[in-house]
């Protein structure tokens, strides 16, 4: 144990570099700094807008247009006295991002029930989707006014009737079955808050497997450029505790690496206010998905943290392989693709098929990389799958198990040091 | 005496590519033997089969009397090996290595010390010891892995050219080191195809060529037979 501990203290101070500490503090800093930039930019948009209005027809129909943009939070800097062309050249020299020219006659249109038009000016000084939010919100209100003046004529037209039902005489109530569950609500939008928290899973199961797998590839590969692995092969330590040392600093550092990076890309998405966001609009769903039993107990996110942490298990024994297969430090960033695209392929294929659904060669194509599982899980969970979350579970023990004595068996033999798969070359070879 | 190691019918191939055609030698208690040939000969080979980092296609070695192959962990607690690229963990300060690599062999803190002292007294660095490995110069990251090598006393030091690429001085001093070190009691086996440094440092040799012992015995006594003025002469002659 002394032997096993002393190698990976010293394991882990390979890993954890001044370099490191630097790029992870920097990200943190650089995902707090965009944060909070987002942060003031969303405050800026959501809070009062200064838009300027030329009314050219000066009618209570046009005040009340400009009251209701009032009270939908903006600023109205309202231009007197001027031609159309002078108040574009007036508000291209002001803050307003927008102008609103309300034409001569538009009450009269109004009145006699033909179509009105109110023009209006973008003033494109940036191309983010935050800066153009103004215009959206004037088709809101403009909108909003159209309903208004219809209902109206509806009303004085055909007294005792409901506008509404006028205007939507069919309407649908919905309701979401699962299982033997049954509440009244949108697919979609199940669908949509399933989907949009099953994607934090392989983000954060790609950033820790990159992390960790490329640290205990490069620890590999270092130990051959650095020709430190035929003396470290040579003092008496067990060769499996080499593997597991290597192993252990590799999982250590990456999940606390990937981590940090989380807790930064947090703060940037808390910046922009996605939270908030995200927690108005589904706070239905929510409610939905309570009623339908789509809620992890914790049976099932300490099932969920099982996937996640045999996954990472397998990507690191797999990443030993390689790392004994790279000949030094650059080729072993190369060993990292296959890797990725093994966590990849089952990402992609999740966002666009439904396993249960694909073809059979397909599914047993997706089900074989181990990396699939996790992904798998939470939606087995959520349809009480246990039999396909247990067998995923049962394989990506299996796998790991392989791996490693695989592993062992090469660091045990010749192979350490004779095996070597080259890039660029015509053929890889095992000499 | 018996032999530290004892090397019978020892060959290796690597796929249809003969590395070791069958060799005989042993090593006996503090004595240097050392293996001379021309590159490719098969030298580097057999140090690593006996240093537990190859396996080896047939033959039998012995090493204190336990089979090399059966208790690999025994033969790794008593021997030390200094392959002939070796490096250093270049992140790691010159005392911190030879702490981590004393770890692995020390009972105890008191052990470790001693083992620290012993190669810190070796290496001769004094206060660049304090920093970093990746800044030494080549003589000096040869002297703190043959001082890493050597601070436990080892039953059996196995160096693979131990001063190639070093220039006159660092040779020298690196050859003064080995000797008195096999005075006190460490046997050593190293290669090398410099024959002059051979001839000053070894007790026994063996010419190897080709995977195959040529001759062995002492320098001496294979001028003697060969009628040859140095080791050089010798091999020539082996060879013929």
């Amino acid at each position: 144990m002394k032997r096993f501990l002393n190698l990976l203290k010293k394991e882990i101070k390979e890993l954890v570099t001044i370099q490191l500490v630097i790029s992870l503090a920097f990200t943190i800093l650089l995902f707090q700094f965009i944060g909070r930039i987002s942060k003031k930019e969303v405050q800026k948009a959501l809070g009062v807008q200064t838009i300027s209005a030329l009314d050219l027809d000066n009618s209570p129909a046009s005040q009340g247009l400009l009251k209701g943009l009032e009270s939908a939070r903006f600023k109205i800097q309202r231009i007197e006295g001027k031609t159309r062309e002078q108040a574009i050249d007036i508000a291209r020299g002001g803050e307003s991002k927008l102008l609103l020219v309300i034409p001569g006659g538009f009450s009269e249109t109004l009145r006699d029930l033909k179509p009105s038009e109110i023009e209006t000016y973008s003033y494109m000084r940036s191309f983010s989707l935050i800066g153009a939010r103004g215009q959206v919100v004037v088709r809101g209100v403009i909108s909003a006014l159209n309903d208004v003046l219809s209902d109206n004529f509806l009303k004085d037209r055909l007294p005792g009737l409901d506008p509404a039902s006028l205007k939507n005489p069919i309407k649908s109530k919905d309701f979401v079955i699962v299982q033997d569950r049954m509440a009244e609500g949108s697919a979609s939008q199940i669908a949509g808050l399933i989907s949009s928290q099953s994607l934090l899973i392989p983000v954060i199961l790609m950033m820790i497997i990159i992390y960790s797998s490329q640290m205990v590839i490069s620890a590999v590969a270092m130990e051959k450029q650095n020709k430190t692995l035929e003396t470290l092969l040579t003092v008496p330590i067990r060769r499996t505790s080499i593997i597991t040392a290597k192993m252990f600093a590799a999982g250590i550092v990456g999940l606390l690496s990937a981590g940090i990076y989380m807790f930064g890309f947090q703060s940037f998405i808390g910046g922009i206010g996605e939270k908030a966001v995200q927690a108005g609009a589904q706070g239905g769903a929510a409610t939905v998905m309570r009623q339908l039993g789509l809620t992890f107990s914790t049976g099932g996110y300490l099932i969920l943290g099982a996937a996640l942490f045999l996954s990472i298990l397998v990507a690191l024994a797999l990443a030993m392989i390689l790392g004994v297969l790279a000949e030094d430090f650059r080729s072993a960033q190369n060993m990292i693709m296959p890797l990725m695209f093994m966590v990849m392929i089952p990402y992609f294929i999740s966002l666009f098929a439904d396993i249960n659904t694909v073809s059979l060669p397909v599914k047993i194509f997706i089900l074989a990389i181990p990396f699939s599982h996790p992904f798998l899980v939470s939606q087995n969970l959520y349809l009480g799958n246990f039999g396909m979350i247990f067998g995923g579970l049962a394989y990506m023990l299996i796998v790991f198990v392989v791996l490693v004595v695989f592993a062992a068996r090469v660091f045990s033999t010749d192979r350490i040091l004779t095996m070597k798969l080259r890039f660029g070359k015509k053929k890889s070879s095992v000499a | 005496m018996d032999n530290v190691l004892t090397v019978k019918g020892l060959k290796k191939s690597y796929g249809n590519q003969v590395a070791l055609a069958g060799i005989d030698f042993e090593v006996r208690p503090g004595e240097v033997f050392a293996l001379i040939g021309p590159n490719g000969a098969g030298k580097t080979t057999t140090l690593r089969i006996i240093a537990t980092l190859l396996t080896s296609s047939e033959g039998e070695i012995t090493f204190l009397g336990h089979d090399l192959r059966k208790e690999p962990d025994f033969v790794r607690e008593k021997i030390s090996y200094l392959p002939e690229e070796a490096g250093a963990y270049k992140n790691m300060k010159g005392m911190d290595y030879l702490h981590f690599m004393a770890n692995f062999y020390a009972r105890d803190a008191e052990e470790e010390k001693e083992f620290v002292d012993r190669a810190v007294a070796i290496t001769e660095l004094g206060d660049r010891l304090k920093t970093k490995v990746g800044t030494y110069s080549k003589g000096m990251t040869r002297k703190i892995l043959l001082a890493r090598a050597l601070m436990t006393k080892p039953v059996l030091a196995i160096l693979d050219e131990p001063t190639s690429g070093l220039d006159v001085l660092n040779a020298l001093e690196i050859r003064e080191i080995v000797r008195r070190y096999v005075k006190e009691g460490t046997s050593v086996l190293l290669s090398s195809h410099n024959m002059l440094e051979i001839e000053f440092l070894s007790d026994r040799v063996a010419m190897i060529d080709k995977g195959r012992i040529l001759d062995s015995g002492t320098p001496q006594a294979l001028k003697d037979k060969h009628g040859a003025k140095n080791l050089e002469e010798v091999f020539r002659s082996s060879l013929r």
